[in-house]
């Protein structure tokens, strides 16, 4: 797969008068996974928005490839980065068929409804996320994990080289999390570029090649998680104190010893 | 960090990478679905159609209803024919008076009915996906009342020369405006809006009152059956607008389709599917609202058959797609019933269609309400 | 004596101040609604009839058109505030009004089933009234409580609106069956106090005397009962019967108000709306500034409604739906819907 490189310039991002991300220029890596942290309120689904083009730049601009994004077709846009929002409705009823076949629409028009490719590609999204059992059914029997799995299943479906997660395992049990995380590996390893935000950060060095770390709309630091997180950084973003450990099987970085930290905020 | 990239997951195929080697031949249409395919003359990828076979049954057997019903509209009434004397009077043979009475006086308001019942029907549909909840109909959020208070004006000569069907429409459009304008603030979707709508439609109900006050009694009795919707009194042109306008809506609603069926999704999932969401929107309810004003200029306020025939067509169509032709069928179905019934049903008294639509309508929208488990479109 | 009894006075002071501000207001328009009307008896000669002198015509025009119209406003207005004040408070639901949840609708349509069936003495219809009032409000909320909708605000509206159509569709339907029915409704149904006598005034008072003996015993268990059920029985108080009295109650009300002056929408909505403003959210308090405010909406409009379009008159539900729609808008677009 071609790799494509996403990234921003001057992006600046407001709701309403309130500004959330503040001229950000960063470039994330392609082929391999980035994941978003910080604190709740760092405008990190915000920065998703924006890259995803669901949220208008108020300056600056998200180039895709050199190009800026407001400027491609929305298909054309679809056809090259896919997005999961955290909180994704489907119509009632729908099966997880039916809802992968969704994921050809950018691929589709009106007089070309179902092609030899489209048969094909569905069958191998249902295969990468693993519901090609649950194929037929309704998508509100499945559980938490099978249906984001699902939706993921839905977005490889797009074949977009692109992939934005905005906190794929929030409402998931840790099982259910190891699960989303193995396939996002997997799409990684299909020289993918995945981009999720996330709101633990073990996980997030876990899973990672490479984190950004926004506080206050701000990049208070980028790089792979072995190298930036720190407890200087984790104090800065979370205002804990805590020791970092590493993985004895994995060597990621584990948080122990969690507390609030003497000062809050900036140290 | 992760440092176990397996083997196997390195050996799974990569999706894109790989042409499709296999010829059309064995392309499998999706369960539920007919396949239509034929090669392109340019020898480009083949064009290709899927049709929902549940919502293509479900239209047939509407498409049939409704023949029955138009035929027993035509045979029934007043002064009843057998069935079998109406198609012959239709092509103008056997007796004057059965031609008469076909010809003349019922098959024009049978043409008004059903083209009054697709277009609510369809308004109703496109209303519905556009807000994700199946009561957000024109009727219940003002759209109805807005376009007959400003008819109204029209009809009852307020020193406004515009003919119905442009008032209703100008109507139709504020009303629209305002109901969207003062629900911006939460969005589109949810109960909210709906409750603005009914306001809305509360102000617009009394603007009517109000005209129907100031002008002279026996004007407003003329108007009065009008307002509770009834096929009565078509004001002229009006049908042959709507003939116009219902083509061209229920054109732009099949081109729609695919945008539609994206639409039911949330609006994060839409747009990344390459849904322009704002624009379609701005689309869908345009051909609502233009439907709903030309509509109510011949039948007046008959809001509920945009909840009634929606709803039909969806319990009978797959949940898959947004039925806009089983719409459209199912409520031009339920108005030629509704009015056959307030002609029939207290002869020589008539019953105005509104008020048969309310009555049946209304415990309906009771029930969709208050169902245990009422999970709206959504 | 401590900041917080202190503070507490201050308050209870600036209150008494407004209820006495708001029935100066009331009387004032008390006093228009006799000068003002459609005829030809100016402000002039009604302040001479009021000074103790003037003609006959004058005298007349006062005496038995414009004081009954507007004593029945003075009720009509007390009766739909307090309902809708009651009604909201019992369901916490500040969308909840009479004429919105189907209670009025419910009290038109017995009137007019009565009305066909024969019934024509005034006393009747009230009880008629009542009942179809108490039906109204029985079927909403109880349907509303076994599903669950009653919860949200919203819903219940919607459902209320839906069981308005088709009781106003019912009732449309029925009168389409009777001319002598249908003429003798006509000017009742669209709500409206022009030509109202003082026997139908007093066709009403006793069931309003049983009402208001009924708020005051109600009005204690009620204001803990906005704390939640299960406070209010640690309270000692029994949520159940409270409920029921009140349904009782806004039934009594509103069946009297709609048996004289037809369906009026909004008042019920919009009355407890501004009394909240002014008097904050203790429902006793809300029902003091009710007292007050209702009548004044109601006079206030049928004032406007004789004046607007004279010589001839309107509905008074047009003006009540002008005024109350834009504030259902406010209380819906309001971001955090306000609990009760």
């Amino acid at each position: 797969m071609t790799q494509h490189e996403l990234a921003t310039r001057d992006l600046t991002l407001c709701h309403g008068r309130a500004t959330i991300i503040d001229r950000l220029a960063l470039t994330l890596p392609a082929g391999e996974v980035t994941a978003i942290v910080g604190p709740n309120g760092c405008g990190k689904s915000t920065l998703l928005a924006g890259l995803s083009r669901l949220h208008a730049p108020k300056q600056g601009t998200v180039l895709l490839d050199g190009r800026d994004i407001q400027q491609l077709p929305a298909r054309e846009l679809a056809r090259r980065l896919a997005l999961l929002p955290q909180e994704a409705i489907a119509p009632e009823g729908l099966t997880v068929a039916e809802l992968v076949r969704f994921g050809r629409q950018p691929h589709q028009g009106w007089l070309r409804q179902w092609s030899a490719e489209d048969q094909q590609v569905v069958r191998q999204a249902l295969a990468a996320a693993d519901v090609s059992e649950l194929a037929g059914r309704p998508l509100d029997t499945l559980s938490g994990g099978q249906r984001q799995r699902a939706w993921i299943a839905m977005t490889i479906a797009q074949q977009t080289p692109l992939l934005l997660l905005d906190e794929p395992t929030s409402a998931l049990d840790l099982g259910h999390q190891i699960e989303v995380f193995e396939l996002v590996r997997r799409l990684a390893a299909d020289g993918r570029t995945v981009v999720m935000v996330l709101h633990d950060l073990a996980s997030a060095c876990r899973y990672a090649d490479h984190l950004l770390a926004l506080r206050s709309g701000q990049l208070i630091a980028a790089g792979p998680p072995g190298e930036v997180v720190t407890t200087e950084l984790v104090r800065r973003l979370y205002g804990i104190d805590c020791t970092l450990i590493p993985d004895p099987a994995t060597g990621s970085l584990l948080l122990a010893n969690v507390r609030r930290a003497g000062r809050c905020g900036d140290a | 960090m992760w440092r176990e990239v397996s083997a196997e997951s390195q050996a799974r195929q990569r999706p894109g990478t790989e042409r499709c080697e296999r010829g059309a031949g064995d392309i499998v249409a999706p369960p539920g679905h007919w396949r239509l395919a034929w090669q392109a003359a340019g020898g480009s990828l083949p064009y290709s159609l899927l049709i929902d076979r549940r919502a293509f049954v479900a239209a047939l057997i509407l498409l049939l209803a409704l023949l029955t019903a138009s035929l027993a509209y035509l045979a029934m009434g007043s002064s009843p024919l057998p069935p079998q004397a109406v198609p012959a009077a239709l092509v103008g043979r056997g007796d004057m008076m059965a031609v008469f009475l076909v010809q003349e006086l019922r098959l024009p308001r049978l043409a008004a009915a059903c083209l009054t019942g697709a277009a609510f029907g369809v308004a109703g549909c496109l209303m519905q996906t556009l807000a994700r909840n199946r009561l957000a109909t024109p009727g219940i959020i003002g759209i109805d009342n807005g376009a007959t208070a400003f008819a109204v004006a029209s009809v009852i000569g307020l020193g406004v020369s515009l003919a119905p069907p442009a008032m209703a429409l100008a109507g139709a459009t504020t009303a629209a405006a305002l109901t969207f304008g003062l629900a911006a603030g939460g969005g589109v979707r949810g109960y909210r809006f709906i409750v603005a709508g009914i306001g809305v439609g509360a102000v617009f109900g009394a603007i009517t009152q109000l005209l129907l006050a100031k002008v002279h009694i026996d004007t407003a009795n003329a108007a009065y059956p009008w307002t509770v919707g009834s096929l009565n009194a078509r004001p002229a042109g009006a049908v042959m607008l709507l003939a116009v306008g219902l083509s061209l809506g229920l054109g732009a609603a099949l081109w729609l389709t695919r945008a539609l069926s994206l639409m039911r999704f949330s609006d994060a999932v839409a747009s990344g599917l390459g849904l322009r969401v704002a624009r379609r929107r701005w689309q869908v309810l345009a051909v609502s609202v233009l439907l709903t004003g030309l509509a109510v200029a011949v039948a007046g306020p008959v809001g509920l058959i945009g909840l009634i025939g929606p709803e039909i067509a969806r319990s009978l169509s797959s949940p898959r797609g947004v039925p806009v032709v089983a719409s459209a069928l199912a409520g031009a179905l339920v108005m030629v019933l509704a009015d056959l019934a307030g002609r029939i049903l207290l002869s020589p008294i008539e019953i105005p269609v509104g008020i048969v639509t309310a009555v049946v309508g209304g415990p309906w929208l009771l029930w969709i309400l208050l169902r245990p488990a009422s999970r709206n479109l959504a | 004596m401590d900041a917080i009894t202190r503070s507490g006075a201050a308050s209870a002071r600036r209150l008494t101040l407004r209820l006495a501000g708001l029935m100066l207001l009331l009387v004032m328009a008390c006093l228009a609604s006799l000068m003002l009307g459609a005829g030809d008896v100016g402000p002039v000669r009604a302040l001479a009839v009021l000074a103790g002198q003037g003609d006959a015509e004058a005298r007349f025009v006062l005496g038995s058109l414009r004081l009954p119209r507007t004593l029945i406003g003075l009720v009509v207005g007390l009766s739909l505030g307090v309902a809708g004040a009651l009604l909201q408070a019992v369901t916490r639901n500040p969308l909840a009004e009479p004429g919105l949840l189907g209670v009025s609708a419910g009290a038109a349509f017995a009137v007019a089933l009565a009305l066909l069936l024969g019934a024509t003495a005034t006393t009747l219809r009230v009880g008629v009234a009542q009942l179809g009032a108490m039906v109204g409000c029985l079927c909403v909320l109880g349907v509303a409580r076994f599903s669950g909708a009653g919860n949200d605000p919203v819903r219940l509206v919607l459902a209320g609106a839906a069981l308005t159509g088709l009781l106003l569709s019912l009732t449309s339907l029925l009168l389409l069956f009777d001319q002598r029915a249908a003429d003798e409704i006509r000017f009742w149904i669209v709500g409206s106090l022009a030509g109202r006598r003082l026997e139908h005034l007093v066709a009403i008072l006793p069931s309003l005397l049983l009402a208001g003996g009924l708020v005051i015993a109600v009005a204690r268990p009620l204001a803990a009962l906005a704390l939640g059920e299960r406070v209010a029985s640690g309270l000692g108080h029994r949520p159940g019967l409270i409920r029921l009295l009140v349904i009782v109650v806004v039934a009594l009300l509103v069946g009297a108000a709609t048996a004289t002056a037809g369906p009026i929408a909004f008042i019920g909505l919009v009355v407890p709306f501004a009394a909240r403003a002014l008097a904050g959210p203790d429902i006793r308090r809300t029902l003091w500034f009710c007292l007050p405010l209702g009548p004044l909406m109601v006079i206030t409009a049928d004032i406007v409604s004789r004046l607007l379009v004279a010589p001839s008159e309107m509905p008074l539900g047009v003006i009540t739906a002008l005024c109350g729609a834009p504030v259902l808008v406010a209380v819906v677009r309001a971001r955090r819907m306000p609990s009760l």
